[in-house]
């Protein structure tokens, strides 16, 4: 048993044996999806056992599939501390901004098919006062439209009329 | 990078979540929506610090791409998404129909285990293929493409025929953006065949696997003497001589020529692998603009001839890296080659919008894309799941093309279109596939572009969820992506100017059928 003194003791407790080593992550400070996320890395080449040899820590155990290269044993340490830490890390950045992301995410996919027509932030901006579409039937028309042209001007007092259009509606 | 020595000055606030790897000395970092900058290490430092000077040039790149929370840009990240994921908004439009499983060639590595020429039970039966048609036009999808396989097509052509004529005829109503595509060995090709096809508008897609040495090794052609006895012939002759006839063909009619043209594809094998130069030469000189560089899969005969085929994966990315450095060399000398695997990823990468390759999506198209119809009328959620099919395996079976039943008319057929696209198979494939809830991809710097095939995971690994760090498949993305994201750090703008021009798409609307209609 040795230690492996490159990697700092608030990170990992290390044991390292002949063929596997064993990390002790101290569960509070990093979170269990964090220690799988390391975890998972090795597969290809160990096979990986988390456990919990106690209520406050998670215990990593790699054991080498093959025989390991010299030095294997100890760059597996640093290769799971950096990507512990790198999961613990960008696992807080998600948390903090999931209101965000989900936000952002759910108004792109109930904004329909791409490029189908104009989204509501679009519509805020859009100049409904300009020149109507060409409709030779008038199908766009609201009935009130129509009848003012068929029966003249309505009065001014009419409530059917409509108002102007006001910038930015 | 040494983020444990970083780890008691890493900002919790500063930056929006995204994910590193360094890449060729550089540090890579992709944000959700796919943005990416690469930085230096002390860059990346500072970034990871949250201690980059407002106003500083690395600010400003950050806050352009959406990396810094400060400055988020909602409507930046949600037009990304949505350039990035619209494919989501429709259904499948791939639709492969398989008219028969003979084929009059031999290949080492068949993925899609052909019949002998004598097998005639796999024919499709016009019935079934009436059915097809019908089943297919019940896509929710405006667009459709038919693509005939087999086997090989060619040997069932009258099927063929009535294929395009009755989905034509359905198209009247429908009023899809309908396209035929064809894939052959072209050794059955004649004139008739080729004025018939061309008149119609089928596209026609071939397999080249390099040279004439290697492709006639690996694909076993047999024809007939006119005293009917067998004698072997040149599969590779028989596909650059009716390559070059039909792209004639395509100039003849008026077609541009860099975009009207025989679309080959190959198959690497082992053999293949110190043949990088001469593959991509053979291509140049056949007038192909294009070459897909696909690793042979585990399905169909490839399987029981692994051991002749097969090779590790590092020894592919070292054929890839050499071949497409060649082909990056020879765009920069005017001639126009792309890569197939490294336009798909460049697309999303530099172009930020998904080209809807099958294969290369989250979640995958399996069903919800493509859909592959067997000569017997039975439905797979996808081409390998049909080959796996063919292997005695049936996990990906979803069903059978309906009967119009005693009422007639669509309704059986709209019904069955629903029962597939809800099948148990086909929500657990989309759950297997989508890389924001799988273990590793979750936490991968290439997410955003990548993709995974649950068939393949379950063929090599017994689950479709499969296990990313020994898988094959995610070893050749990954390093495809590598390789590609070396090339843009350092590289240059020559590079990236050629990089640039392989994400361009031009659609080849001479081959839509309601151009004709």
């Amino acid at each position: 048993m040795s230690e492996a003194p490159e990697v700092p003791a608030d990170v990992l407790a290390v044991d390292v044996a002949e063929r596997s080593v064993a990390m002790r992550v101290d569960a509070k400070a990093y979170p269990v999806d964090a220690i799988y996320g390391a975890a998972y890395i090795f597969l290809d080449r160990c096979w990986v056992l988390l456990d919990r040899p106690d209520g406050g820590h998670v215990r990593v155990t790699l054991a080498w599939k093959g025989d390991p290269a010299e030095g294997a044993l100890h760059g597996a340490v640093d290769e799971f501390a950096e990507e512990l830490v790198s999961c613990a890390w960008r696992a807080g950045l998600a948390k903090d901004t999931r209101a965000l992301i989900e936000g952002a995410t759910s108004k792109a996919h109930s904004g329909g098919e791409v490029g189908a027509g104009p989204s509501l932030d679009d519509l805020a901006s859009y100049d409904f006062g300009g020149k109507a579409l060409e409709d030779p039937l008038a199908l766009a028309q609201s009935w009130e439209d129509k009848q003012k042209k068929e029966t003249g001007p309505a009065p001014s007092n009419d409530k059917t009329e409509p108002s102007e259009p006001k910038e930015g509606a | 990078m040494q983020l444990v020595q970083l780890r008691k000055h890493l900002s919790p606030s500063f930056a929006m979540p995204f994910r590193h790897r360094e890449v060729g000395g550089k540090v890579l970092v992709t944000s959700t929506e796919g943005d990416f900058l690469m930085l230096s290490k002390d860059e990346f430092a500072a970034f990871a610090r949250g201690d980059v000077e407002k106003g500083s040039p690395l600010y400003g790149r950050l806050a352009e791409r959406n990396f810094i929370r400060a400055e988020f840009d909602e409507r930046r990240m949600i037009d990304r998404v949505r350039a990035r994921k619209g494919f989501l908004s429709f259904g499948p439009n791939l639709h492969i129909m398989v008219v028969t499983l003979r084929c009059n060639e031999t290949c080492v590595y068949c993925h899609a285990s052909r019949a002998d020429m004598t097998a005639t039970q796999t024919d499709m039966s016009p019935d079934v293929a009436d059915r097809t048609v019908d089943q297919i036009f019940t896509t929710t999808n405006p667009s459709i493409t038919i693509e005939f396989q087999g086997g090989e097509p060619l040997v069932a052509f009258d099927t063929v025929k009535r294929v395009v004529a009755r989905a034509r005829e359905r198209n009247k109503d429908a009023g899809k953006r309908l396209e035929f595509t064809m894939v052959s060995n072209l050794s059955l090709m004649d004139e008739e065949k080729l004025a018939w096809l061309v008149e119609n508008k089928v596209q026609i897609c071939t397999s080249v696997d390099g040279p004439q040495h290697l492709h006639d090794k690996q694909r076993k052609l047999v024809i007939r003497g006119e005293d009917g006895s067998a004698q072997a012939a040149s599969a590779h002759a028989q596909a650059a001589k009716w390559i070059g006839r039909i792209n004639k063909a395509y100039g003849e009619m008026g077609l541009d020529p860099t975009l009207y043209h025989v679309e080959a594809l190959l198959t690497t094998t082992r053999d293949a692998l110190p043949k990088w130069k001469e593959i991509v030469d053979t291509y140049v000189g056949l007038g192909c603009r294009a070459l897909f560089l696909r690793p042979v899969d585990p399905f169909g005969f490839a399987d029981k001839t692994a051991p002749r085929v097969e090779y590790p994966r590092r020894e592919y990315m070292e054929f890839y890296r050499s071949a497409v450095d060649y082909m990056i060399q020879l765009n920069q000398q005017g001639v126009e080659i792309l890569e197939r695997f490294a336009a798909i990823f460049l697309t999303k990468i530099l172009g930020g919008e998904d080209p809807n390759f099958l294969d290369v999506r989250s979640p995958c198209g399996a069903a919800i894309g493509q859909v592959a119809y067997n000569y017997d009328g039975k439905i797979f959620t996808c081409d390998e799941g049909r080959m796996l099919h063919e292997m005695g395996d049936d996990t990906f079976l979803i069903g059978e093309v309906a009967k119009a039943g005693d009422e007639g008319g669509d309704a059986a057929f709209r019904t069955r279109y629903r029962e597939l696209m809800s099948h148990e198979t086909v929500r657990a494939l989309a759950i297997a596939s989508n890389l924001d809830a799988q273990p590793d991809c979750v936490n991968c710097t290439y997410q955003p572009y990548c993709g995974v095939c649950p068939v393949h995971n379950h063929k090599t690994q017994g689950s479709i969820f499969g296990r990313m760090r020994e898988s094959s498949l995610c070893a050749v993305h990954k390093g495809i992506q590598d390789y590609l994201f070396e090339r843009i750090g350092t590289g240059g703008p020559d590079v990236l100017q050629v990089f640039q021009r392989w994400t361009t798409v031009r659609d080849r609307t001479h081959f839509l059928q309601t151009c004709a209609t």
